[in-house]
């Protein structure tokens, strides 16, 4: 025993006198690399370049651009209530500080662009053992930095242009930029990008930047850049005016946003999307299939994405399916949107008219069908406990009464707020979205992991179409506006538009309304054109149908509880004011 | 009759001999000795109530009113206690007598009482900091499973809150001297002289603990770089030398939740809706009469009500322990065994959510020579939580949530066996249902082994007062995650289409998943510790000094890995290889380590009983920090002045003891993140290329903070404490001033967002916390059969911002810097809008209508906006938390109370109510409607519709401050005369409960939930009886 002790003695002795060597305090982190590894790889460097691409979002998040405009109501609210109501201010931006929309996010997109800077500081001291890899690399970036500052700048005005990388005992505060050196800034990236970058993508390397797709961003804020936002006085007084708009001469824009759109078509790449001449069934695909003619940069999704905020496109028909599918309702859109979709001859919807208020879904644009699910739509088949109520799968709205008045008993929709499933996620409006949700997909399922597997396109011709056109009717060019706008509505069955002048402007501002409508371009259209005070001060309405038992249905539209308002100052979103406190060179946007 | 009984002793004890089979021990045979006396005191004669123990048992007598007394001890080997509080204790040893008078010293026999310190023990009177002990036979008679919800309300400045009763997974927060940084307040944990230990101290075996220690002040400085937040120290029982004796104790309860919130029935909830439909300007849904159906029962397919708590939930749920422990030994080697099982049952009907527990300790004391003792100890415990798909939190809020006008199970028709399942609330979740294993499990096995070699060795090198203690625990522990999801199927009814019976159709459809899924994951960790300290003591005449150093290292290493599966084929398999080979299967893994070394020691002065000084400190240094930061130095010092020692209170007889001490110190925290001196790189989430190829990504995890180091505390406390009118009442007081600096946060004021990234936490922060601790004892004992007594303990901690970088430019009101920690900012509600004439004449919100909450406009701008929103002052966690113990015995019955309550606490309300769910009969009662205009409660509303429901404000905020009896304990304790007979040595039998009654205003929820919709599992009421045998 007394041997055991001085055994034990000596043991202790040795592991505490070794202790006195403290080497083995020197542990590394066994989960992550150090920045020196990362730059001596061409594959990490790769694997950075591709985290740059996770913080471009896309149009599917569960709370939708479009539900902070005339597009659609979000009934989870998530902040919106505060943008649509222009109740927004330094300290809350509601709905544009959620993680949904990260991609316009000041705090974000400057994570992404230190990135962006931290690549260019290192690139050329990557061994990379492939030259035409860096170069591709470069080119990537170059567009992923447009396309940060494109969003960042259409939601802000004039911010800070970032070109080194921070570091912790940097000196922080900077200035904004002016309007026209960021647009400048940002061109300047688009020419590199596509200096460096294939036409397409293909292989494993599609969906990777291309140089369409920088020849897009170009097109797409060339165009705002030359629009009324920025050239007119809409805010009075302002320190710095050149922080909102531009300046300069108007046909110069004009003619620089023209040549931006006409630079992509003219690469001769892409064409519209129509593989089967159905106007229906073309339109819908356009937004589903994962590959298509038409689309200019795309990201891609499968099934296996997760729920957070960058992957979340897969929930698409839970977040906005009907709640007689089980699903959320999400973004609903509204009586305004629905009412701007044209009859099919080309001429406005009117309530006025008996014939169209007694059958308002019928006779209109194909886009409406495929973009908008409404009262007896066809759909999906239902989930089991409904499909006794349902065994075709049609969207319900309508309350059925026994009687001929409101006071008989009655049978509510399977997909309202009355209905007999999941009450609370029924919307209100009467209508569902439809656009860019893969109807094969059952929503009930999604929760646990049946996802969809649809792109989001950021770019697709449609959109330079449009762009070309509006820069050719604000050059005066009408002919020339009218031969791509009819391009676009002949691949859906409409009738020409034959317009001149401030008509045509009117129907092209109705036509790109309609085709764009979902895809995150109502938002900046309404503030480039100055038309938010016509267009986004009227509170959410949708529809509510009565069928009586004389066989009579009555439409009537209805205020659904979403109180809306219009303030100039909205066109810019304020810089939040923690920020503004932090740097005290910022200047803050007018009307905050 | 007197052969029956003896029968039935005999009975039980071959029962106990068996369950103590594994010990292989057999029961010592017995033979009996009556010993009397009587008891008197040099200074006062005759003193009845002493207390007359047999050693290393529970079994005693007391003193009659002459002084006398009477015992049976097993034989000649037995060892008598004779204590009177304020008299010294002595032992005597029975040999062959039967009849032992005594004549007991004064005073000073307390101040024996040895008190466990950091690396040491010393004698609790000359112990200069704030120091406070439990005995583990306090909390042994608390009938909970759990240690950490024993300590509430037993020690002044240890704040306890338990926020969940859920089996497993019910440990309590607990804070000393409440919450001192914006980071990591836990106190560090040494169980058995070793820091950090796995599984930490909830799951030790009370029947274990010897004694559990709180150092709340400076006292603490030598556990240096960890002990910023306060230290708890736990040491287990060793044995003692003497007969082998065995205890045995069982205890079986039954429980149910504190508090179930008050939900509106069928009827009151469809009239909320039609009230909503009203505010909605929509046609009302259900017409008077079908309001009334959901009442009365006429029509349960198609207007059912359903009370969903009591379709969930049973009324009682069991629990229990069992325990037996072996002790004793000879001079050479002394033990202590003991082997134990706990079980609890979840709340739910057909509940298969349990926890149970089986734990063993061997603590061996060898003395090989008369200087050198080796300790050899060994535990053990197995720790099985089973839990279903659905968490019970998570149940709990479904419950509250679900409509009353919704079946649980639809009544059964004609050709059902059983009552087929409602409806789901969305994604499957029907908590009746759901709260079953019918959708899976989710078990939780966690296994943890602990061993500990010390070597003691006195008189080292033959110098008086020199001394070595090393020790090597090495610790692992191994858990086991297995999450088996399989469908479940619902039923619903169109509430049209009857089936060929003419009975209501009932649909049933799959839910949840599709098919089957499984996620394993196992985890392994271990830790090495070594230390070891030289002591040496020296006496100078009335001078006495002690010095201590030592060092320690230790390692701590961690790995976890997981897979998953989904798609297979059939729930019979729940083995990964039968889910299928897709492209949805994951395997992840990771790896973590850490690594400390550090010295320590200690100086201690003492002059006389009468002035004390202590000095301690620890040089630490961590893996944590950069290379270049990573050692720092951590001072304490503490004085004591004996002032009842002085000669100018020798006349003062009423005080007994008093002592004046104060301490500071500097301390740490570094219960932070690793590695933030590096700027790393980590994989990030993927990016899909090529349609389908999923491609991982890698992003910049942190920027570099060179410099980081540990929080700084620096602890100063003030205390005095004593006994008086013959240490009947002992009291303690101390006043504490904590300022942390140094605390790592993001540098938020100084870094904009345009600078690309978060900022790394800096040492930067800082908070101040200040309060008192006040504990008080009066014990009374008015003769041999009756005493009582009656305790206070309390402590009291404010903190404060005082920096952490918040931006400049706040609104005043909205400030967060100069307040307590856990604000919040709220509109200030200050009552509901009558009707459109109040709405017209203040500013609101838009669309703002009567029945709505008026916020105040702060600022006065007109309008409401976020600008008026007002920041609180009260955070979810009390100031104020203490305990009134209070105790009666009489003969062989003894009562234990513990009142227990806290303070200081508010917690915001808000269940999401209207159509996605249920409303608190608290919202509902006495709401804002029409023919109620002047109501001060707001009118019906929607989940999140309304802007005072998004918009957070004081309406939903309510004070929490509770008063509840706690404990309770009644025992008696069976005559000697009968239990001798049995060859026993000690029966007890007792009656114990906690949580009996809440004193509140919350009302709604347990008011120590921290959740604001009813999404935690509630603490338990339990009633439990159970029995102390000691052979």
């Amino acid at each position: 025993m007394k041997n055991i002790s001085r055994i034990l003695l000596i043991v202790i002795l040795a592991v505490v006198i070794n202790s006195c060597n403290s080497d083995f305090l020197n542990t590394t982190p066994a989960d992550s690399l150090s920045e020196n590894a990362v730059w001596a790889d061409p594959i990490l460097v790769e694997l950075f370049v591709n985290e740059m691409y996770r913080g471009i979002g896309h149009g599917h998040h569960e709370c939708e651009v479009g539900s902070m405009t005339d597009e659609s109501h979000f009934i989870h609210n998530y902040g919106t209530n505060q943008v649509v109501a222009s109740l927004i201010t330094p300290s809350d931006i509601g709905q544009w500080s959620a993680g949904n929309q990260n991609a316009y996010r000041w705090p974000r997109v400057y994570e992404y662009l230190r990135n962006a800077n931290m690549f260019f500081e290192n690139i050329d001291k990557v061994p990379f053992e492939d030259e035409n890899l860096r170069k591709r690399l470069k080119g990537e970036v170059h567009f992923l930095t447009a396309y940060y500052y494109h969003n960042l700048v259409r939601t802000h005005g004039g911010v800070p242009i970032i070109t080194k990388t921070f570091l912790l005992d940097d000196e922080f505060e900077v200035p904004r930029n002016s309007l026209k050196e960021c647009v400048d800034y940002i061109v300047k990236n688009c020419d590199d990008a596509a200096s460096m970058l294939p036409v397409k993508q293909e292989g494993a390397e599609l969906g990777r930047a291309n140089k369409s797709g920088a020849l897009a961003i170009k097109s797409r804020i060339l165009l705002w850049a030359a629009s009324d936002l920025v050239h007119e006085n809409w805010y009075g007084s302002y320190e710095q005016p050149d922080l909102v708009t531009i300046g300069g001469d108007r046909t110069s824009a004009w003619t620089a946003a023209k040549n931006a759109a006409k630079a992509v078509m003219d690469l001769n790449a892409f064409s519209l999307h129509k593989p089967t001449g159905d106007a229906f069934d073309d339109y819908t695909s356009l937004f589903i299939s994962k590959s298509s003619p038409e689309h200019i940069f795309s990201r891609y999704f499968i099934k296996s994405n997760g729920w957070d905020s960058e992957d979340s496109n897969t929930h698409s028909p839970l977040f906005n399916g009907p709640n007689g599918y089980a699903a959320w309702a999400g973004n609903t859109p509204i009586q305004a949107l629905v009412d701007d979709y044209e009859m099919t001859d080309g001429t406005r919807f009117d309530w006025d008219n008996p014939e169209q208020a007694a059958a308002p879904y019928e006779n209109r644009d194909p886009r409406f069908y495929a973009s908008i699910l409404y009262d007896d739509a066809p759909w999906r088949q239902r989930p089991a406990t409904l499909q006794a109520n349902d065994p075709i799968g049609e969207i319900s709205i309508r309350t059925v009464y026994a009687g001929n008045d409101v006071t008989s008993d009655r049978v509510y929709g399977l997909d309202t707020r009355e209905g007999p499933q999941q009450t609370w996620n029924g919307g209100y409006t009467g209508y569902y979205l439809r656009k860019a949700i893969d109807i094969t997909v059952d929503p009930e399922f999604v929760y646990d992991g049946a996802n969809q597997e649809v792109p989001w396109t950021f770019f697709r011709l449609g959109e330079i179409y449009l762009n070309y056109a509006e820069a050719c009717i604000e050059l005066g060019e009408d002919n020339e506006a009218k031969i791509y706008l009819n391009m676009l509505r002949d691949r859906v069955g409409m009738p020409d538009i034959t317009e001149t002048g401030d008509a045509l402007r009117q129907r092209y501002r109705q036509e790109r309304r309609i085709e764009m409508a979902f895809e995150q371009s109502r938002y900046f259209d309404v503030r480039r054109w100055l038309i938010g005070p016509q267009t986004q001060d009227m509170n959410s309405t949708g529809i509510v149908i009565n069928e009586f038992a004389d066989g009579r249905v009555e439409y009537s539209v209805h205020e659904v509880g979403q109180v809306r308002g219009w303030d100039d100052k909205t066109n810019f979103l304020p810089i939040l004011q923690d920020e503004m406190n932090r740097n005290t060179m910022l200047i803050q946007n007018p009307g905050y | 009759m007197r052969n029956a009984r003896n029968y039935l002793f005999l009975w039980g004890r071959s029962l106990l001999t068996l369950l103590l089979f594994c010990f292989s021990i057999g029961l010592v045979s017995a033979q009996q000795i009556t010993v009397t006396g009587n008891v008197t005191s040099a200074t006062e004669g005759t003193i009845p109530g002493v207390n007359i123990v047999l050693q290393g048992t529970t079994t005693g007598v007391i003193t009659d009113l002459e002084g006398s007394y009477s015992i049976v001890v097993p034989g000649p080997d037995a060892v008598l206690v004779y204590s009177f509080i304020g008299l010294v204790t002595q032992t005597v040893i029975v040999g062959n007598q039967t009849t032992i008078d005594l004549v007991l010293e004064s005073d000073v026999s307390e101040l024996d009482e040895v008190v466990v310190l950091g690396y040491g023990t010393q004698k609790k009177a000359t112990v200069t900091g704030s120091v406070s002990a439990v005995k583990g036979e306090a909390l042994k008679s608390i009938p909970a499973n759990n240690v950490s919800n024993t300590l509430v309300g037993q020690v002044a400045g240890l704040m306890v809150v338990n926020r969940s009763g859920e089996p497993g997974a019910d440990d309590s927060q607990i804070r000393i001297r409440g919450i001192n940084t914006l980071n990591n307040s836990q106190a560090l944990i040494v169980i058995d002289g070793i820091a950090n230990r796995d599984g930490g101290l909830s799951r030790l075996n009370p029947n274990d603990i010897e004694s559990i220690t709180i150092l709340k002040d400076a006292s603490a400085a030598i556990y240096g770089a960890q002990s910023a937040n306060g230290v708890i120290m736990i040491t287990t029982k060793r044995g003692k030398a003497g007969a082998p004796e065995i205890g045995f104790s069982l205890n079986m309860g039954m429980n149910q939740p504190t508090r179930l919130p008050d939900m509106l029935n069928g009827p009151d909830y469809a009239q909320m809706l039609n009230e909503l439909d009203e505010y909605r300007d929509r046609d009302e849904r259900y017409t008077q009469d079908q309001v009334n159906k959901f009442g009365d029962g006429s029509d349960p397919f198609r207007y059912p009500e359903t009370d969903w708590y009591a379709e969930t939930l049973k009324d009682w749920s069991p629990q229990g322990n069992a325990n037996l422990t072996l002790s004793g030994g000879s001079e050479a080697v002394k033990y202590f065994i003991s082997a134990g099982g706990t079980y609890e049952d979840g709340y739910f009907k057909n509940s298969s959510v349990g926890y149970s527990q089986q734990n063993f300790r061997s603590n061996i004391d060898a003395q090989i020579t008369k200087n050198i003792k080796l300790r050899f100890d060994l535990s053990g415990r197995h720790e099985d939580r089973k839990y279903t798909q659905m968490r019970g939190g998570t149940t709990f809020r479904f419950l509250q949530g679900m409509k009353p006008i919704e079946p649980a199970f639809w009544p059964k028709r004609s050709t059902d066996t059983e009552r087929l399942p409602g409806p789901d609330f969305e994604g499957g979740s029907n908590p009746a249902v759901t709260s079953t294993d019918i959708t899976g499990y989710n078990y939780d096995n966690n296994y943890i082994f602990q061993s500990n070699v010390g070597l003691d060795i006195t008189e080292l090198f033959t110098v008086e007062g020199l001394s070595f203690v090393g020790n090597i625990a090495i610790d692992e522990s191994f858990r086991e995650f297995k999450n088996w999801k399989k469908p479940w199927i619902l039923y619903t009814w169109d509430k049209e289409t009857m089936n060929e019976n003419n009975e209501p159709d009932l649909v049933g459809s799959v839910k949840g998943i599709a098919a089957p899924e499984l996620t394993q994951e196992s985890r392994r960790s271990k830790s090495f510790t070594g230390n070891m300290r030289l002591n040496y003591t020296k006496n100078f005449g009335e001078h006495i000094v002690s010095v201590m150093a030592g060092i320690e290292r230790q390692t701590q290493t961690g790995y976890y890995f997981s897979a998953y599966r989904n798609g297979f084929v059939s729930d019979q398999l729940e083995q990964l290889d039968f889910g299928a080979n897709n492209t949805s299967k994951t395997n992840n893994g990771s790896l973590w380590e850490s690594a400390r070394l550090n010295y320590f020691g200690r100086v201690n002065y003492n002059y006389s009983n009468k002035y004390l000084a202590e000095f301690v400190f620890r040089y630490d240094g961590s893996q944590i920090f950069d290379p270049k930061y990573r050692w720092g130095f951590f001072p304490g010092v503490s004085l004591g002045w004996v002032v009842s020692e002085e000669n100018f209170m020798s006349d003062v007889s009423w005080v007994n003891r008093l002592k004046l001490r104060g301490s500071y110190g500097t301390m740490g925290n570094d219960k932070i993140d690793p590695y933030q001196y590096l700027g790393t790189f980590e994989f990030g989430g993927n990016y899909i290329f090529n349609e389908d190829v999923d491609t991982k990504s890698l992003r910049p995890s942190s920027v570099a903070n060179v410099g980081v180091s540990w929080e700084v505390a620096k602890n100063a406390n003030i205390g005095i404490e004593g006994g008086l009118f013959d240490n009947k009442l002992s009291f303690e007081f101390d006043v504490f001033r904590n300022v942390r600096t140094d605390i790592l946060y993001p540098a938020n004021a100084a870094i904009p967002l345009t600078a690309g990234f978060s900022p790394p936490d800096q040492n930067i922060g800082e908070v101040k916390n200040q309060g008192f601790d006040l504990s008080l004892n009066y014990i009374h004992t008015i003769n041999k059969d009756l005493y009582w007594s009656v305790g206070f303990n309390g402590g009291w901690a404010k903190n404060e911002i005082v920096f952490w970088d918040e931006p400049a430019g706040k609104l005043p009101w909205q400030v967060s810097t100069g307040k307590p920690m856990g604000g919040q900012l709220l509109y200030n509600a200050l009552d509901v809008f009558i009707d459109q004439a109040a709405v017209d004449a203040y500013p609101h919100w838009p669309g703002a209508r009567p029945g709505d909450i008026r916020f105040e406009d702060v600022d006065g701008d007109g309008e409401i906006t976020v600008d008026d929103r007002v920041r609180t002052d009260k955070s979810n966690f009390p100031t104020f938390v203490g305990g009134i113990p209070i105790a009666f015995g009489f003969k062989n019955f003894e009562l234990n109370i513990l009142m227990q309550g806290a303070a200081g606490a508010e917690q915001y309300v808000q269940v999401p109510s209207g159509e996605f769910g249920n409303y608190l009969q608290d919202f509902a009662d006495g709401r804002w409607t029409s023919e109620n205009p002047n109501s001060n409660k707001p009118r019906a509303f929607n989940r999140t519709d309304e802007y005072w429901i998004s918009g957070r404000n004081t309406h939903f905020m309510r004070s929490t401050d509770y008063l509840r009896m706690k404990n309770v304990k009644l025992s008696y304790t069976l005559p000697q005369s009968l239990v001798s007979k049995a060859n026993m040595k000690y029966v007890q039998v007792f009656f114990s409960a906690m949580n009996v009654l809440t004193w509140d205003t919350y009302k709604v929820f347990d008011p120590e939930n921290s959740s604001q919709n009813g999404g935690s599992y509630p603490q338990r009421r339990l009633f439990n009886l159970g029995v102390n045998i000691t052979l």
